[in-house]
């Protein structure tokens, strides 16, 4: 089966369902479908003997010569660290700013709206109590957030996209909650919301359904949920699907991203 | 291996990430005509075959970062790659197609070697392999190059075989068991 699988004769259904059953995360199998693919590969030395033209090596040579002269964005600018862990740390550090410029500004509006209460009517200062309320939540939230990111017990996770053309995405996991943040992500269809789940270690056991949203009209997305599961060390992998409006007690469709827990 | 443990191979991977050329270039010679030879045994045609080696090496190039040596060896990886793309050309599946699919089966795929596998020179890795698939019996040697090289399914086997289902599964089956039982005893 592993064989036929990395060989690629498998029809439609049977593929499916070793797919299916690799999302979700058995070790053994997904070794044993590497090593076909090991096995499958060797065949490539059966093929008959032949090489490239000079020509091609001095079109390939060129072409890459000429990418490195004009830098190109497809490549990371920085030496020895990886596209993925710099796409990382770039959106570490932006989420990591936008919590502190969010915060600042959330107790800069916190006090404006404290001094405007005290020279207000009472129906002015009941509307402007609920705005400062509103705001307290705000920074409650973007607390929170920041103790998510600081925690230094969270661990970083990459969710990977699963047959999409889309950025990765990247999760702090920890005891005090997740914070999951991209960029440029594609938007759900109409009526659909990015929904995360959380995949138990336990064989058999259902995803559990956290929280969707869409992501913001420039493609960013920022998911902050305060309240993980309990033990969060029992789960194996964060998933993302789509879901319509409103999110489903289970999932409806493929997964889009996902990351395992290392 | 280098310093750190890395086989060469990785190493120089490794080094692609710094825009090292001549690393690309120590790569290109050693496997070009391995990547070309698979390619072109699959689309059976020079001009298109050059192309989607050009491609591979370029994908390489570029997505190096995706290579991981701590998950597998190199060259089953890239021979994985250029079997994908080949067989893209072959299916005249679309270049939008293609990169969505690259960007997720292709360069994250997995390959592991075996604990039996020992490092061996391409010309012997050859050698051996070719001798092993030349013992099978001609049934399970032509239902799996339909396989590898055509692409094609286990149903589109039959029927271009005119042989049963069944039958076609068991011949490509017992041909890899085979070909892993020989691999295992000759390392």
């Amino acid at each position: 089966m592993y064989e036929a699988y990395a060989l690629g004769t498998l029809d439609a259904s049977e593929r499916a369902a070793l797919d299916a059953h690799l999302a979700t995360g058995c070790a053994e199998c997904a070794k044993a479908v590497a090593e076909a693919r090991w096995l499958v590969s060797q065949l490539a030395y059966t093929a008959p003997d032949a090489g490239p033209s000079d020509m091609l090596k001095g079109r390939l040579m060129q072409r890459v010569r000429s990418e490195v002269r004009s830098a190109s964005p497809e490549r990371s600018a920085t030496p020895g660290i990886p596209d993925w862990l710099s796409a990382g740390i770039a959106a570490l550090l932006l989420i990591t700013f936008y919590s502190a410029w969010t915060a600042y500004r959330a107790k800069e509006v916190l006090r404006a709206s404290n001094e405007r209460v005290a020279a207000l009517t009472q129906e002015q200062r009941d509307a402007a109590r609920q705005e400062v309320a509103a705001m307290e939540e705000q920074l409650v939230a973007v607390r929170r957030e920041n103790a998510i990111l600081t925690d230094p017990s969270a661990v970083k996770i990459m969710l990977m996209p699963q047959k999409i053309q889309a950025p990765e995405l990247v999760a702090m996991c920890g005891k005090r909650g997740v914070v999951l943040t991209g960029q440029k992500v594609p938007m759900p269809s109409a009526n659909h919301v990015l929904q995360l789940w959380f995949i138990p270690k336990t064989p058999g056991a259902k995803p559990m359904p956290s929280m969707s949203l869409r992501p913001d009209s420039s493609g960013r997305l920022l998911m902050v949920v305060a309240h993980p599961p309990d033990g969060v060390g029992e789960i194996k992998a964060l998933a993302i699907t789509e879901e319509p409006e409103g999110g489903s007690p289970q999932p409806t469709s493929a997964i889009r991203w996902m990351g395992a827990m290392s | 291996m280098d310093e750190s443990g890395a086989s060469p191979d990785a190493a120089l991977v490794r080094l692609l990430l710094q825009n090292d050329v001549s690393a690309f270039e120590k790569l290109y010679d050693k496997y070009s005509r391995i990547v070309y030879s698979l390619v072109l045994r699959i689309v059976q045609q020079s001009g298109p075959a050059e192309e989607v080696v050009q491609d591979v090496f370029l994908q390489l190039w570029r997505n190096s970062a995706r290579y991981d040596a701590s998950r597998g060896p190199f060259v089953p990886w890239l021979l994985t790659l250029a079997r994908n793309r080949a067989l893209d050309t072959l299916r005249l599946k679309s270049e939008r197609q293609r990169r969505l699919e690259n960007q997720t089966d292709e360069l994250y795929s997995v390959v592991v070697a075996p604990q039996y596998e020992k490092d061996l020179d391409e010309k012997r890795r050859a050698e051996r392999v070719r001798s092993l698939v030349g013992e099978l019996n001609p049934q399970q040697k032509r239902a799996i190059e339909l396989a590898y090289f055509q692409g094609l399914s286990h149903s589109e086997i039959a029927a271009q075989l005119k042989e049963p289902l069944g039958t076609v599964k068991s011949w490509i089956r017992n041909g890899l068991i085979r070909l892993r039982e020989g691999l295992q005893a000759t390392t």
